[in-house]
């Protein structure tokens, strides 16, 4: 089985970062996606919170979310370069190597490509040095850049190797985005992808798309478009693409729900997954051995 | 295809910072000393030390080398330890101000000035690891050295070097998968390209060259191999680089002041170059054949 591919998201739960993070390693998971919020909503400290993750022994999927950063000018760039570099440093106390970065929603933000490319890309080269890569996302709700193909443009503008793409299955199942589609990116350019599934079975506007996204998603297997989920993680994979998934699942109910009751669904739905949607050949514990095995792989 | 500059315009390589070379290379310890005696065998003279702070500079031909043991003050900078490493590459640009706002226009780190090693208002940047990057344009008739250093009494200033060796380069670990990375990072903020695979200097084959725009310096980014490949992300200025036109001689003189050279199947003494032994926990040197002084 191929569990390890899965990485539950600290959102989903309730309670505690502890609690919630205990759920996720109680439930078998190796990594989890985790918000700033995590962190420095901690009661003790930012450090309580940073050690809390590196003695979890767990692997951070990614951080998120960096939002509204690119197409501002004068002391609004200047604000949000600095909570982008606040962000990033966070990011790499807890040993992430991914900073989830979504479009802009921003009224005040411009929209010309090359500006947003040159923004992206500076924010690309402060992570750097840290080692961390840009997963940027398109946002139905964003005024510039409202999906993956949209995002994958930017991308390739801003030419940044460590800029790539966030890709979530709700916005090419909620937009009924055809799956041919995904041939236009280029596997590597993908550096997560987020996975949920929800009850409607159609999203008639975006408003109902936006909300549906903040609070009613469910676990890959428990909606209404298990099929739809499943034939596009196999064509992800048909695409070559090696990295993690993480479950995005962000829903009002589950907050009221113990963590560990949250977790074993989460770990249900990726036991699905793995078991008889994706079956991978090597079961990897993270991407550097998974790209290493690529790399002396014959062929 | 030999002809095909004749046929197409091409541009002149682009120095966007006024890039001319490197001004100084700077080691941390907290064990000056032990390192200063292996400089001294390398053939580097301390002939300066910092005014007020624990740092000292040691010189041989157009090298400059700072050892400091000045505790750092902020974090992600290196604190010295025992184990000497580098923590600093300055160079020598057209405007150092201009190179520095361009730096983080671009997406470069600052680097508080309180924190910077030498009290002159030097710009710098945050580099691989813990290191910094200084931009310095204070090169020709005074340098940054006349001004924050006191000359050690009675020392040749300006030590000759030992067969003409220079500043070749810098070697750099990166992690997995990191050499676009950081080709992506120094081509943009400092205009360094990468050379074809064709072209490699010294005797250990592997990685990435890139040269300066300025065509004095090359850096040279190595990813881990075998077993390395799985331990946690370790990325780092690993050794120096010294030019020199002859190989054989130069080794032949260090070896006799006391410096080692790794002499196996793979890795030994050649022409094209040579590698020393690790000495005081990782410091090690490589020759590298040059067709002149540069």
């Amino acid at each position: 089985m191929n569990f390890n591919d899965f990485g539950i998201d600290s959102a989903s739960m309730a309670g505690s970062l502890e609690t919630r993070l205990a759920a996720a390693c109680q439930a078998g998971f190796t990594h989890a996606m985790i918000s700033a919020t995590d962190i420095v909503g901690h009661p003790v400290s930012t450090e309580a919170a940073v050690q809390t993750i590196r003695n979890s022994g767990l692997r951070v999927t990614g951080l998120e979310a960096l939002r509204d950063f690119e197409g501002l000018d004068g002391k609004l760039h200047d604000y949000k370069v600095d909570v982008a570099r606040s962000m990033l440093q966070l990011c790499s106390r807890i040993g992430s190597r991914v900073l989830l970065t979504e479009a802009s929603s921003s009224i005040h933000a411009d929209i010309a490509p090359d500006k947003i490319a040159r923004d992206l890309r500076k924010l690309a080269v402060l992570a750097l040095p840290m080692g961390i890569r840009i997963a940027f996302k398109g946002l139905s709700w964003s005024r510039t850049v409202r999906d993956f193909s949209a995002a994958a443009e930017i991308i390739s503008l801003a030419n940044c190797p460590n800029l790539g793409l966030a890709m979530d299955a709700f916005d090419v199942i909620a937009a009924g985005v055809p799956l041919d589609d995904l041939d236009l990116i280029f596997p590597d350019q993908i550096f997560l992808v987020q996975l949920s599934d929800f009850m409607l079975q159609e999203i008639r506007s975006t408003e109902e798309q936006a909300s549906t996204a903040a609070h009613f998603r469910v676990f890959p297997g428990e909606g209404a478009h298990s099929e739809s989920i499943a034939r596009f993680i196999v064509k992800l994979e048909e695409m070559g693409y090696i990295g993690d998934y993480s479950f995005d699942v962000y829903n009002t109910d589950y907050l009221q729900m113990p963590a560990e009751t949250i977790a074993d669904r989460a770990r249900r739905s990726a036991e699905w997954l793995g078991e008889t949607v994706l079956r991978r050949t090597l079961p990897v514990p993270n991407m550097e051995r998974l790209r290493a095995a690529k790399r002396q792989a014959p062929g | 295809m030999d002809n095909a500059t004749e046929r197409e315009s091409v541009p002149e390589q682009q120095n966007p910072i006024g890039m001319d070379g490197i001004e100084y290379i700077e080691f941390a310890t907290s064990k000056p000393q032990a390192l200063g005696g292996v400089l001294e065998r390398l053939g580097f003279r301390l002939v300066a030390r910092h005014r007020s702070r624990e740092i000292e500079l040691y010189r041989q031909g157009s090298m400059n080398l700072v050892v400091n043991s000045h505790p750092a003050d902020i974090p992600r900078t290196v604190n010295p330890v025992e184990r000497p490493v580098i923590s600093a590459m300055a160079i020598r640009v057209r405007d150092a101000a201009a190179a520095f706002r361009r730096a983080l226009d671009l997406g470069g780190w600052e680097i508080p000035v309180h924190a910077r090693a030498i009290e002159l208002n030097i710009p710098a940047i945050h580099g691989v690891g813990e290191s910094l990057i200084y931009f310095v344009d204070r090169y020709d008739e005074f340098s940054i050295f006349d001004i924050d250093f006191r000359a050690i009494p009675g020392v040749d200033p300006h030590p000759p070097a030992i067969h003409d060796m220079h500043y070749f380069g810098l070697v750099q670990y990166v992690g997995m998968d990191r050499t676009l990375d950081w080709a992506e990072f120094y081509g943009q903020i400092l205009g360094f390209r990468p050379l074809p695979d064709t072209v490699r200097f010294g005797i250990m084959p592997k990685g990435l060259l890139l040269q300066s725009p300025c065509g004095k310096f090359c850096l040279q980014l190595i990813e881990p191999d075998g077993a390395a490949q799985f331990a946690p992300m370790e990325e780092h200025f690993q050794r120096i680089g010294l030019g020199t036109p002859d190989v054989i001689s130069t080794a032949r003189e260090l070896e006799k002041r006391g410096i080692e050279f790794l002499s196996t199947d793979k890795v030994h003494t050649s022409e094209r170059g040579a590698l020393t032994a690790s000495m005081l926990g990782g410091v090690m040197f490589e020759l590298v054949h040059t067709n002149d002084g540069k």
